[in-house]
């Protein structure tokens, strides 16, 4: 039939053959320039190596000429048999810039609502195997937070507008291809749009899905020509950004006897024995390890490559990527055992993706996507987290890391097992994960019965397995007495028994399966009056295939179902209106509280159209104002709430005897082990947004602003402060919280050319403050105890007023409830004034642990082939609390390393021990010493709250492109050399370990600084 | 191409169409859960609710317990020794006694019982709601079970009012969870509305409650109990403490809108149906006190019936006229001890039966066994309670009261027990070495006082020579003061419970003769009959339970005996004179005596003294006990009575009530506070 369709039209008209050549502007030939015809995909050809091109074509149709980077020129054949062509190379008006959106693609002129298109490209400097790290400082509206730097781990965690709930779900609402996916395994060489949708206007089409936000990625397809090649490789040395430091051995044993005989207690070692231990004379007994040192290598090597062909022809398109990224773990490992396996913490990542796009008809295109990725990530046997626990426990007096008589030394098992021992002796453990992604896509256009009219189906499928496998074994293991016998020699005791490699397993595994059909409508009325429509239906299901235990809920299939709509008009592109909704159900509640309707709409005044400033100044390019305001709801209520509504009646609870003694009749309890929460539903949240966007000078200063205020509403929780009298024996969960949450996002840009550099700065920030405004929490007789009022997470403890001077001072100051204190500990304020100092003490101190502001600055600098690119990232309004053994020094007795910072930073040390009345300052940053824990100092209070906020340097990205006649030479369009640092510098009042990962112990793998060296070449 | 995309729209429409309905139902994979239609449609599973719904008596909601979870069994006439910090310090944040006598528990110890009570009383809405659907039932069958479940939720109601003063009477149907904090909070009824709630609940569950239960069944309620916890209620509601209060506890003691919730006007007539209501109980005409025959021979441990002094009216006549027929001693003991099924204690109106849990009745016991027989010896008996039992013609032990000032000049016994005695067969039971003191009292002071020098049976001991152990508490003997807690601060033990042939050798319950729990006694009832009628001045005309009669409620001597009299006669002492029934406040004094003797240790006394509002005097006095200090041979020293150093005792104020726990006053807002406890900490 198609062939019909193409045989009518061929015999109306009459074919010719047309050639000519297609150059640049300075004349130099354009190799693999796409020539089609207008209306006939399928048709066309492409320039040869001399520029030239030879097409047979009817004379009334017109030539397109496309090339990548150039505008596209469109010429009517008509009587022409040559048409040479010069092509510009394109400069794209913001006007036309392209946005994506959650019905397709718009201009940004249009849009009304909130949505920040990403610059990918700016994204790719960074060498991270996820995209969320990028994100930070670079998306307005994103708050982001890494907080470790293990390979496979390091993902950041993400906001957008930070966090506005404090129910089970704060995160962003994430869409690959139109398909809930995971943002972390994206190749992000694959990335072809990324748009971030942040108010109700652009989610609520998501209805009950959008309230955190949306995330749209749309991934590569292949455009008409010749094959285009993309190959890019990088090579990256990491190291720390920054590493707790810890006491030698000497020091430690000091302040051990330090913290002994400062509260009374007989010292631990002996002055001969500390003598021993400095001079190193009996590393047996006394040792004196840098477990550090013996741990962490200085820094680990990471590779990432990646190349994708695309091209195809006018009926059929290709775009196919592979990639491989390895991370390497900063562990050392046994080199005797390297040919056998690897201990370390590395990560490795494969992916692949194919998209096809086939034009069926001239108005059908099919596009098939297929893409997938495999992982793998290495530990150590007894696992990641117990190197860290050690490295920060294990102290350098404990053992030797061999006994002289080739014993292996340990203090216990688990994580009292030698730190070497641990992380290279114990076996290795892999995890697994692949992931397959399939989506059909088939878009008709209705243009010859509606013009306007389109349809775009979707369907997907993706699993998603996940195996882990621990190889375990150790050696025997022998501590040491501290006394040798009389003899002089070592008394052993045996602490395990060596094990050999035995193997232990689990799995997991899901399904995902997706519906996307959606009808669009557009048309313009007389060139003034522009109309759009679309109604979508999706449906989609995420099931669990691997270990569903015997609860039935836990087989059933997680499905939503939504219908979703959207209008919009605009008149002259000077006043915007647009109305969206989103009509979406889950199966997870009662029938009749399945469904919710989420309305939004959006106004917007392009004020740089109207005439008056367009007369007076028309260096304005875009002026615009715009407003949203709508609902958009959160149904995710954690993993193990399914089915709030239904009740769970169980025996086997207490039950009653009836009979007298020496007789039974009794009966087991029968109850209600779970009551039902029938209204239960999605939070719903209620958003508007004030924004601006302003370009101006020929779009090269250009500002987004945006205000929003968001008030979250029926936060789902647990009821967890019903009173007695309700006789409940299960809790029963409710939408009872509301949090309201505002803020503001935004970013400029600024271009400059002196000469012949290119400058670019840019700017971006986004603060967001959230305040409790209903919470599921019981009348605390002092306010400032409720949650309600403050920050979601806020941090709360005692106000320290510094330490007690002497007795005198402890005498005259409110008695503190927290067990006995001396001189030198840590004095607390009296709140509530009731003259002790208890819990009741307890207020807000400081911001949250997660930032609630994130800004980057960026400058990019290209002169020729030479490009530099700066971007600093920072992050405020952080607090976080330490603590831990290594901060609350020998709070766990021996085991904790002590930070050097108490020893070259200050500390309360009494006079009697230092022989000098000035130690004992009360403005000291560390307390007197204590061993064994110490309750009244080591409690959340002012004292050991520290500020989280930080400025770095993220990325400094020095790339050099070969020139072009060079390159072209050897058949290829581009060659870039870059070299590029992360975290290369960080500006911090908080200096133990690296303040982004907030992390009150401090223990774990910290963040990596990386230089990294790479190549990418275009064909 | 029409017809393509006829054809290709069509799929599309049907495929959402259909695709639509039903995508979100998951109703099929919940069909076959337990409903609670099911529930209530099984005759297994209605028993199981029913089952749990009762289970919240144990624990914390016993009525007669050891003092792990509820330490009420505990007053000024008994005490407990362990559980003492300052003699073990693993007893760390222990209840002991003194702390208990001293009020220094806080809000928030000991409070299992007002959640469970709740729960109970949510399980048992649910099934009275419910268990109409049942019809697996006979349509009588249902109405018991479904008045089992009032009573025991008006039971739970009961327990509550008890302790803590007056409560929130919820909705029938229970709170309704799914509403605001704010919505759901209900404050505290007036002692009057409770009683009044629990009254009624118990007259509905009376109507359908059998009057007998068999031997499978005695734990679940009758009517008689139903009937006789109505009474019990209304006396609490007619006493000073809710009738006619207006001290300082009653002024304190309001809502969250400041109503009083203590009665302060008195009205007389809360006594007139409090004592139309025992009577109910009365007339009803299935209990009756037990009475053991009376013995010509015996052992040991039951020994021949030790004869009361003659007595002109009672000696010669039989029971229930007289105790010429029955052995008092055993009459008494063998109720408590575990002689007695429960099935066949003709006076046991109410009980838990085997649902007592970790602190039963045979814990208690293992805590009044002396080390002798591997009890802990820690249970013992204030001075004061040894000296309210009568002498056994009816008169008051010489020196009675004497060290607390209220003596009537004469003094304690004095010299002890010889083998001459013995041998002729004088101050039986008393053996030799035995102080006079505890010569010539009453039978229930034999069966429920553990004097120095009494013999513990203990046949239950592996050994012979373990067995029929005379115990001395003096200094020295293994029983006496050790430095450790398993000794008595008084000297004196407690024998009410205790079988002959319980022992506790190794540990093991199973060598204590299991014991129903007398959590309603028909005894009780008699003695709250006589209570109610002495303090009528005027005559009320109260209609019967049922409606049946109608009874004419006076202040008559007659029908005060016939609280009083079984009571006495039963134990072998003779009724009280005209004189003291002539006297309203004789009779006063002299019942409330009747009850400190009658119910010691089932759990009575800690309530009574409060409701009387003789709390304040009789709970701060001094407790006196032998000087457990003196060794044998001290034994003079040893019995001349001296304050218990270890057990200071006060009361204030904020000692009337439980206090309600810190929790639950915030999270029901309109929830108060009992005088002189705080909301929070």
């Amino acid at each position: 039939m198609l062939f019909f369709l193409f045989l009518g039209n061929a015999i109306a008209q009459q074919k010719v053959e047309v050639t000519g050549v297609v150059t640049d502007v300075s004349n130099e030939p354009l190799i693999g320039v796409n020539i089609t015809v207008s209306d006939l995909p399928g048709f066309g050809t492409i320039t040869d190596i001399d520029g030239r091109y030879k097409i047979s074509v009817d004379d009334n149709r017109k030539l397109i000429f496309s090339y990548i980077g150039f505008e596209t020129v469109e010429v009517l054949v008509g009587t022409k048999r040559q048409i040479n062509v010069t092509m510009n190379e394109a400069t794209t008006q913001l006007m036309d810039e392209l946005v994506v959106t959650g019905t397709g693609t718009q201009r940004k002129l249009t849009v009304t609502g909130a949505v920040t298109s990403v610059d990918v490209e700016e994204l790719k400097s960074a060498p991270t195997s996820s995209i969320v790290n990028t994100l930070a400082g670079r998306v307005p509206g994103i708050m982001a937070m890494q907080t470790s730097g293990h390979p496979g781990k390091n993902f950041s965690e993400f906001w957008i507008r930070g966090i506005s709930t404090f129910g089970a779900n704060t995160s962003a609402y994430v869409l690959v291809d139109g398909f809930e996916r995971d943002l972390n395994e994206i190749n992000i060489e694959d990335i072809e749009s990324f748009s971030v949708l942040k108010d109700a206007s652009a989610t609520a089409i998501y209805g009950a899905k959008g309230a955190n936000g949306v995330i749209l990625i749309s991934t590569k397809h292949g455009k008409p020509g010749k094959i285009n090649i993309d190959a890019k490789v990088e090579t990256s040395y990491n190291t720390r950004t920054i590493t707790p430091e810890f006491v030698d051995g000497f020091t430690y044993a000091s302040l051990i006897n330090e913290a002994r005989v400062t509260r009374n207690n007989e010292p631990i070692y002996q002055q001969e024995e500390l003598e021993i231990l400095r001079l190193g004379l009996d590393p047996d007994l006394y040792p004196n390890v840098d477990w550090k040192d013996k741990l962490l290598r200085d820094g680990a090597m990471s590779y990432r490559a990646n190349v994708n062909l695309s091209g195809g022809g006018a009926t059929a398109r290709y775009f196919a990527s592979a990639s491989y990224i390895e991370e390497q773990g900063m562990y050392y490992t046994d080199e005797t055992l390297r040919e056998d396996y690897n201990t370390n913490a590395n990560y490795k990542r494969y992916n692949y993706r194919l998209n096809t796009d086939i034009n069926i008809t001239e108005t059908t295109l099919l596009k098939l996507g297929v893409s997938g990725s495999l992982q793998k990530r290495n530990s150590p046997g007894l696992g990641d987290d117990y190197v860290w626990d050690q490295l920060f426990g294990y102290s350098p007096i404990r053992t030797p890391i061999f006994y002289s008589n080739g014993y292996v030394p340990a203090i216990g098992t688990g994580n009292q097992t030698n730190p070497w021992v641990s992380s290279t002796q114990t076996g290795f453990n892999q995890n697994w994960e692949n992931n397959i992604q399939t989506n059909i896509t088939i878009e008709q256009d209705f243009r010859d019965y509606l013009p306007g009219l389109r349809f775009v189906g979707k369907f997907g499928y993706d699993t998603n397995n996940t195996s882990n496998v621990l190889r375990r074994k150790w050696p025997e293991q022998w501590r040491a007495e501290r006394a040798r016998n009389t003899a002089g020699d070592i008394v052993f005791t045996k602490v395990s028994d060596p094990r050999e490699m035995f193997q232990e397993s689990s799995s997991g595994g899901n399904r995902r399966e997706f519906l996307d059909l959606m009808l669009s409508y557009s048309k313009t009325l007389s060139d003034d009056h522009n109309l759009g429509a679309d109604v979508k239906y999706t449906q989609d299901a995420f099931i669990y295939t691997v270990n569903l235990g015997d609860d039935i809920k836990n087989g059933i299939a997680r499905r939503n179902q939504a219908l979703a709509g959207r209008a919009t008009y605009n008149w002259k592109y000077r006043y915007f209106f647009d109305f969206n909704f989103g009509y979406t159900g889950s199966e997870n509640f009662a029938i009749g509280h399945q469904y919710g309707f989420f309305p939004a709409y959006s106004v917007a005044w392009n004020i740089a159209e109207e005439s008056f400033v367009r007369n007076n100044a028309s260096w304005l390019n875009m002026f615009k104002i715009r407003y949203s305001h709508g609902q958009v709801g959160n149904d995710n209520l954690g993993n193990e709430h399914r089915f709030p509504y239904l009740y769970t009646i169980s025996g086997g609870a207490p039950g009653y005897q009836w009979a007298e003694y020496g007789n039974t009749k009794s009966y087991g309890g029968m109850y209600y082990s779970q009551v039902a929460s029938p209204y239960v539903s999605w939070e719903i949240a209620t958003k508007n947004d004030l924004g601006t966007d302003i370009s101006m000078f020929h779009d090269s200063f250009q500002l987004t602003l945006d205000y929003f205020d968001e008030k979250r509403e029926g936060i789902y929780m647990a009821r967890n402060f019903l009173p007695l009298i309700a006789g409940l024996e299960s809790t029963p969960r409710a939408n009872v919280g509301s949090v309201r949450s505002r803020g503001f996002d935004g970013h400029f840009s600024y271009n400059y050319k002196v000469g012949e550099v290119n400058l670019t700065a840019r700017g971006n920030m986004t603060y967001s403050k959230n305040e409790v405004m209903e919470k599921d929490e019981e009348n605390n007789v002092y306010p400032y105890q409720m949650e309600e009022g403050y920050r979601v997470g806020q941090t709360k403890g005692l106000i320290s007023l510094g330490l007690f001077e002497d007795y005198e001072d402890i005498r005259n100051s409110p008695e503190q409830h927290f067990g006995t204190y001396q001189p030198g500990d840590i004095k607390y304020k009296d709140v509530n004034g009731d003259g002790v100092i208890n819990d009741g003490d307890r207020v807000a101190i400081g911001s949250t642990r997660r930032p609630n502001l994130i800004y980057g600055m960026g400058f990019t600098a290209q002169w020729k082939g030479i490009d530099v690119n700066v971007h600093f990232q920072g992050a405020g309004k952080s607090n976080f609390f330490i603590y831990g053994k290594t901060v609350y020094a020998f709070s766990e007795g021996e085991w904790g390393n002590v930070l050097k910072d108490l020893v070259t930073d200050d500390r309360w040390i009494s006079a009697d021990i230092s022989g000098d009345p000035a130690t004992e300052n009360p403005n000291a940053p560390y307390p007197r010493l204590s061993f064994g824990g110490n309750g009244n100092n080591f409690r959340e209070s002012t004292y050991w709250l520290r500020d989280g906020s930080y400025v770095r340097l993220k990325t400094v990205d020095i790339g050099y492109s070969l020139p072009k006649q060079l390159v072209n030479r050897v058949r290829m369009n581009n060659v870039r050399i870059f070299m590029v640092g992360t975290n290369l510098l960080t500006w911090s009042p908080f200096k133990l370990w690296d303040p982004e990962m907030a992390n009150s112990r401090g223990e774990d793998y910290p963040m990596t600084k990386s230089i990294t060296l790479g190549l990418s070449v275009n064909l | 191409m029409k017809k393509i995309y006829l054809i290709f729209l069509t799929i599309v429409v049907v495929g959402m169409i259909s695709s639509c309905t039903d995508y979100l139902e998951s109703d099929q994979y919940f069909k076959d859960r337990m409903t609670l239609d099911k529930v209530f449609t099984s005759e297994e599973y209605t028993e199981e609710w029913l089952a749990h719904s009762f289970s919240f008596l144990g624990g914390y909601n016993m009525d007669v317990a050891s003092k792990h979870n509820t330490p009420h069994t505990f007053a000024d006439d008994m005490y407990y020794g362990d559980r003492d910090e300052t003699l073990d310090i693993k007893e760390r944040g222990q209840l002991s006694y003194s702390r208990f006598k001293l009020g220094e528990y806080n809000e928030n110890e000991k409070q299992g019982g007002w959640g469970d009570s709740y729960k109970g009383i949510r399980n048992a809405s649910v099934f009275i709601q419910n268990i109409d659907q049942n019809e697996i039932f006979s349509a009588e069958k249902r109405a018991d079970y479904k008045a089992q479940a009032r009573f025991v939720r008006a039971y739970y109601y009961w327990l509550l009012l008890r302790k803590y003063g007056p409560i929130p009477i919820l909705p029938e149907e229970g709170i309704d969870y799914t509403k605001d904090y704010d919505e759901i909070a209900i404050p505290r009824s007036s002692y009057e509305e409770c009683a009044d709630y629990i009254s009624r609940e118990m007259l509905l569950a009376a109507k359908d409650l059998p009057l007998y239960r068999d031997e499978q069944a005695v734990a679940r309620p009758t009517r008689g109990a139903a009937l006789a916890a109505r009474a019990k209620v209304l006396l609490y509601a007619a006493s000073p403490l809710a009738n006619g209060n207006s001290d300082e506890i009653a002024q304190e003691l309001v809502d969250d809108e400041g109503r009083k919730l203590l009665s302060t006007d008195y009205n007389e007539e809360k006594w007139a149906r409090a004592a139309a209501a025992a009577r109910d109980v009365m007339e009803m005409g299935i209990y009756e006190l037990y009475v053991a025959n009376f013995r010509t021979s015996g052992n040991a441990s039951f020994p021949a019936t030790i004869t009361p002094p003659y007595h002109s009216e009672f000696s010669e006549q039989d029971w229930p006229n007289g105790w010429a027929n029955i052995d008092p001693f055993e009459s008494y003991r063998a109720v408590f001890n575990g002689t007695l099924r429960a099935s066949e204690n003709p006076e046991l109106i109410f009980t838990r039966g085997q649902n007592q849990g970790g602190e039963s009745i045979q814990s208690m016991v293992a805590h009044q066994l002396p080390r002798i027989g591997s009890g802990w010896n820690t249970h013992g008996m204030t001075q004061k309670q040894a000296d309210a039992y009568y002498m056994n013609d009816g008169d008051d032990a010489p020196g009675k009261d004497k060290e607390i000032g209220r003596g009537d000049g004469s003094e304690r016994a004095s010299g002890y027990v010889t083998r001459e005695d013995m041998d002729a067969g004088r101050y039986k039971p008393l053996t030799e070495g035995v102080s006079l003191q505890y010569a010539h009292r009453e039978p229930r002071f034999y069966a429920s006082v553990g004097y120095n020098g009494s013999i513990w049976h203990l046949t239950n001991e592996e050994e012979e020579r373990n067995r029929e152990q005379k115990v001395f508490y003096y200094r020295g003997d293994g029983n006496g003061y050790t430095n450790t807690m398993f000794w008595l601060r008084t000297g004196i033990g407690i024998k009410k419970f205790v079988h002959p042939r319980d022992s506790y050798l190794r540990n093991e319950m199973g060598r204590i003769v299991p014991k129903a729990e007398p959590a309603i006694r028909y005894a009780d009832i008699l003695l709250m009959y006589a209570e109610a009628l002495n303090e009528l001045d005027g005559s009320f005309t109260i209609p019967s339970w049922d409606g049946s009669q109608s009874y004419t409620i006076t202040r008559d001597i007659s029908e005060m005996q016939r609280g009083v009299r079984p009571v006495r006669l039963r134990s072998g002492v003779p009724d009280y004179t005209t004189d003291i029934y002539g006297n309203k406040e004789d009779f006063r004094k002299a019942l409330k005596r009747e009850r400190q003797i009658e119910l010691m240790g089932e759990g009575k006394r800690y309530y009574d003294l409060r409701r009387w509002k003789d709390a304040p005097v009789e709970e701060a006095l001094p407790i006196y006990g032998c000087n457990v200090l003196m060794n044998a041979a001290q034994r003079d020293l040893f019995h001349t009575p001296v304050p218990v150093w270890s057990f200071p005792t006060t009361f204030s104020k904020k000692m009337w009530f439980w206090p309600i726990q810190h929790s639950e006053l915030k999270r029901n807002s309109r929830l108060t506070q009992n005088p002189g406890w705080t909301y929070n900490d």
